[in-house]
């Protein structure tokens, strides 16, 4: 993809990109806040009564991005990477749920569920970052690595 | 004699990184070397870990390409130029949650992580904010945040709340609260294990980049130059730069930046058969040297 996308396929697979890349980022925060949340419960359960909010915003957008992921359109050489999305999309709704649930439940099997869900849904995620270009998860620019090296925008190869 | 044996190791490099960066102000300076670097100790029956390096099965190919960052090596090469093993890590301080710092916890499989509250607390609050607010989580990776909860399942992620003194023996940390980050923290190693010894040593994390940070450029006329890189304020950075300096008596080269190439002329050193720079600190009784 250098931005001389002419095919029918190449141009379905940029609009794939351009399309799931949002929602891309939209598990991936949620998931992080998701997670922290899980943190929060597994280190100071006094603590995580103060997340809960922001926990029920976050099943509210699992939702809304296990809804987007399956409204994308996907091309062939795409399949594999929707796959890897959608496993992200599902696993976090099940992290979302078990999230939910440790609130009442402290049983060390509600935990187990809570935190296999979180890594199915990281090991997802981080297939989709791995596939196609664009995807990557980490912003290195307010790291010690880059802002020294151009971005690579979306914009570039769209 | 001093209690606990230090060095750092370097992992990766930037060769050629900005020093715009690395100290706010000057601008066209040209480039330096950025090492990637951890700090090991020895002693007291712990082998510990100052922050853990990254993962480069995760995104090295993207840092190698996009971010010019070369040379990686593991933990289990790195550690072994000391004779230590990733299992043999008992305990791991954790500077700050980016991706260089903490993004290889799942490499040392029987060590305590400390790190302090308010960074994982912050960083998780930012993520509420939307993306055009994503500067704020930069450089932190979602799956570290997974990591850390497995870690707090098997009761090996310990959160702390501030300065905490003789965290392990001997070894304080403290909260330089929204600088580089939002819960940042040095640690300090009072290696005569005495409360006001002269023996300090202090790991500065991503507070400092350069000894440069401590001393400005002009010699004639010192003053603290803070990093390029805060989602904090360049206020706490000095102040907690000029902690640190009072704390070890004014003497810049016991604040130890794990990012300066200058640590393997400061101290005495080694460069190994991979390129990489093994730096020795302090030794402890009965422990050989490794750059000898």
């Amino acid at each position: 993809m250098d931005g001389t996308a002419n095919s029918g396929e190449e141009r379905a697979v940029l609009r794939y990109v351009a399309a799931a890349r949002p929602v891309q980022q939209l598990i991936s925060e949620t998931l992080t806040q998701v997670a922290g949340f899980a943190l929060l419960l597994m280190t100071s359960r006094r603590r995580a009564v103060f997340a809960e909010g922001a926990l029920a915003g976050a099943r509210e957008a699992a939702t809304r991005a296990a809804e987007e992921v399956r409204a994308l359109a996907v091309p062939e050489i795409a399949t594999h990477h929707h796959h890897h999305l959608h496993g992200a999309a599902e696993t976090l709704l099940h992290a979302c749920v078990a999230a939910l649930e440790s609130r009442r439940i402290d049983a060390a099997e509600q935990t187990d569920l809570l935190v296999r869900a979180l890594r199915a849904s990281s090991d997802h995620l981080r297939a989709t970052a791995c596939l196609l270009p664009g995807f990557e998860l980490v912003d290195f620019g307010q790291a010690c690595c880059a802002a020294h090296a151009p971005r690579r925008l979306l914009q570039e190869v769209t | 004699m001093a209690d606990y044996s230090i060095w750092v190791l370097e992992y990766a490099a930037v060769e050629k990184f900005p020093f715009s960066v690395m100290m706010y102000g000057p601008q066209h300076q040209g480039t330096r070397k950025l090492p990637y670097a951890y700090a090991l100790l020895k002693g007291k029956g712990e082998t510990i870990l100052i922050d853990t390096g990254y993962d480069h099965v995760a995104y090295g190919e993207q840092l190698a390409t996009a971010y010019g960052v070369s040379n990686y090596h593991g933990p289990r090469e790195v550690l072994a130029e000391c004779g230590v093993k990733p299992e043999d890590v008992t305990s791991v301080f954790i500077t700050h949650a980016h991706f260089d710092h903490m993004g290889a916890m799942h490499l040392f499989p029987n060590a305590k992580f400390y790190v302090q509250k308010s960074e994982l607390d912050k960083w998780v609050w930012a993520l509420t904010l939307g993306p055009e607010y994503r500067f704020l989580t930069g450089g932190g990776d979602p799956a570290d945040i997974v990591r850390a909860v497995e870690a707090a399942k098997e009761g090996r992620m310990i959160c702390i709340d501030g300065d905490q003194q003789d965290v392990l023996p001997g070894i304080d940390v403290h909260l330089a609260a929204d600088t580089h980050t939002y819960g940042s923290m040095y640690v300090t190693i009072r290696n005569d294990g005495a409360r006001d010894g002269e023996d300090k040593w202090i790991f500065a994390g991503d507070l400092i980049y350069t000894y440069d940070n401590l001393t400005g450029l002009d010699a004639d006329a010192p003053q603290i130059v803070p990093i390029g890189l805060a989602v904090g304020s360049q206020h706490n950075l000095i102040f907690s730069s000029v902690e640190m300096l009072k704390s070890v008596g004014g003497e810049v080269r016991r604040v130890i930046p794990v990012h300066e190439d200058r640590l393997r002329t400061t101290f005495p050193s080694r460069l190994t058969d991979k390129g990489l720079q093994v730096v020795e600190i302090a030794l402890a009784k009965g422990e050989k040297s490794w750059v000898g």
